[in-house]
């Protein structure tokens, strides 16, 4: 019986997922997208940010801990930032996060970092589609059902 | 620890190391090789210790190099002096080893100032936990002596981070008094850079004793501690395995952000946790509080936290502020000694050296060093697929 409303409630479950994207590529990449007509997965919301190393530690801990399922972190190809290497900073700070939740145990294949060019609209459908697909996979957040933290 | 000096310059300590350094420091006021002392000075009322800048020589007598507590981390002692440049005047600052490391994070972070500084280390065998001392500071002196006498890094009676600790020696300051291994009544004078060779040279000392012996004794304990250390902190890393773990070990959390207060490295001028941006509207709450069935408060310890051990584990030097400053005794100093030491050999660094590396978040390489690569390596290989 519970795991039928286990299944249920997986069948019924709906991720948020959060995506930090560079205002000079990944961004405009999700408007070609937009405008090409392609099917994008509604799980993910966009957060327009200037660049990709703009995103501190604490913003995606801040989207983790208020409930998104997943995190979604793109930006411009190694060697196109628009600002030189903010990209390669981008890289560190992610490499840096993904390590401590590794070590903490916490479901760190719930965050991503990639890459997509403003002209690479099916690439951020792809990207979009294939990681909303795995965080259904993954399931709901722990973190939604923890009254203590 | 640089391998500087093979040489070292024996004197006499007939009062142990403490009275040892204190004369050293006289003399460089003396011989104008400093112009003030940055030492701990035991306070008025006699149960504490304060870091005083020393310019009058008399206050030295009431100075405890070797001081049995860190109510403050010295190298927040040394921003507050440092923070805005340096003066005139050249300082002799006497620290702990982690305060030594400490002092050379917040040099990369352009917050102290080393001009016109004169690191002065020695061998630092721990320190009393600072609650137990203000509780009872006869007893903590009398604890901190039997401390000394032992005459190597201690293993029971001081602070769990200094249980732990195996950078308790040679650290890149300008001058180093070794003192474990050697008998009783002598030190090790060595210079550790080339300032403390020129500091040396204008006090003319002669640095013409073989330190090799004291150099074994050193890697012997080191070797021990290390020991200590990685199984201490196995043991930690089962106790915070994910959000059970983490939100068991903070629980008792009253989330005072003492931790971050006391930290030398935590280096934001404005913490993101107290900003405004990090409260929250009621609704947001509400809502919170509805889909996870209850809410506590202070809420996001854990966040807190973890938002912590990213911000500064590749920096922290293990001093231990942090849980001599926690006013529910969680292992604070455990959890981010054990993140420490896998985010700082991921990113190839050692925090606490002066050698010229930039803190792994503010330089990067086109190709990233192995373990940083194997994170990145999944956005990288879409990127191989793409081209």
């Amino acid at each position: 019986m519970q795991e039928k409303m286990e299944n249920q409630e997986l069948d019924q479950f709906k991720p948020k997922i959060v995506g930090f994207l560079c205002n000079w590529c990944t961004y405009a990449a999700a408007d070609l997208a937009g405008s090409s007509k392609m099917e994008i997965d509604p799980a993910l919301t966009v957060i327009r940010v200037m660049c990709s190393s703009r995103v501190d530690h604490n913003l995606v801990l801040t989207t983790f801990f208020s409930g998104a399922d997943g995190v979604l972190i793109a930006g411009c190809h190694p060697g196109d930032c628009h600002y030189g290497a903010g990209n390669y900073y981008a890289r560190r700070r992610y490499a840096l996060l993904k390590k401590v939740m590794e070590s903490l145990g916490l479901e760190s294949e719930r965050l991503k970092l990639s890459w997509i060019s403003a002209a690479e609209g099916n690439r951020y459908a792809e990207v979009v589609n294939s990681f909303s697909e795995k965080i259904r996979q993954l399931g709901p957040n722990p973190i939604n059902k923890m009254s203590g933290l | 620890m640089n391998d500087f000096a093979a040489l070292g310059a024996k004197i006499k300590a007939a009062d142990g190391p403490g009275e040892a350094i204190k004369a050293f420091l006289r003399q460089a006021v003396e011989k104008k090789v400093a112009d003030a002392v940055l030492v701990p000075v035991k306070v008025p009322a006699g149960n504490s210790y304060a870091w005083i800048l020393v310019t009058d020589m008399s206050i030295l007598d009431d100075a405890s190099p070797v001081a049995p507590v860190m109510p403050v981390q010295g190298a927040k002692a040394l921003k507050s002096l440092t923070r805005k440049g340096h003066g005139e005047l050249t300082v002799m600052a006497v620290m702990r080893p982690c305060e030594i490391r400490a002092t050379f994070e917040l040099l990369k972070l352009n917050q102290v100032n080393l001009e016109k500084v004169v690191l002065v280390s020695y061998d630092c065998p721990g320190a009393i936990p600072f609650r137990d001392y203000v509780k009872d500071p006869g007893f903590g002196e009398k604890n901190f002596q039997a401390v000394m006498a032992a005459g190597g890094p201690a293993e029971k009676n001081v602070k769990p981070a200094c249980v732990i600790c195996d950078e308790f020696s040679r650290v890149d300051s300008d001058i180093h008094f070794g003192w474990f291994g050697e008998s009783g009544s002598s030190v090790l004078v060595i210079p550790s850079s080339d300032r403390g060779v020129e500091v040396l040279g204008s006090m003319g000392m002669e640095c013409s004793d073989d330190i090799a012996g004291w150099k074994k004794t050193i890697s012997g304990l080191k070797e021990k501690k290390t020991g200590k250390r990685t199984a201490t902190l196995t043991e930690t890393a089962k106790t915070i395995q994910g959000l059970d773990g983490l939100l068991g070990t903070f629980s008792e959390c009253i989330g005072c952000h003492n931790c971050m207060a006391v930290c030398p490295i935590c280096y934001c001028r404005q913490c993101y946790f107290d900003s405004e941006v990090a409260k929250k509207t009621p609704d947001f709450i509400l809502e919170t509080a509805k889909k996870r069935g209850g809410l506590a408060f202070p809420s996001d310890r854990v966040m807190f936290h973890t938002g912590r051990m990213t911000h500064m584990s590749l920096s922290c030097v293990s001093c231990g502020m942090c849980t001599d400053a926690c006013p529910v005794d969680i292992h604070v100093a455990e959890v981010f000694s054990y993140m420490a030491d896998i985010t700082q050999p991921a990113f190839e660094y050692t925090a606490g050296r002066n050698d010229g590396v930039p803190l792994p978040l503010r330089k990067y390489e086109e190709k990233e060093v192995p373990q940083v690569h194997e994170i990145v390596k999944e956005a990288e290989g879409e990127e191989a697929a793409h081209e």
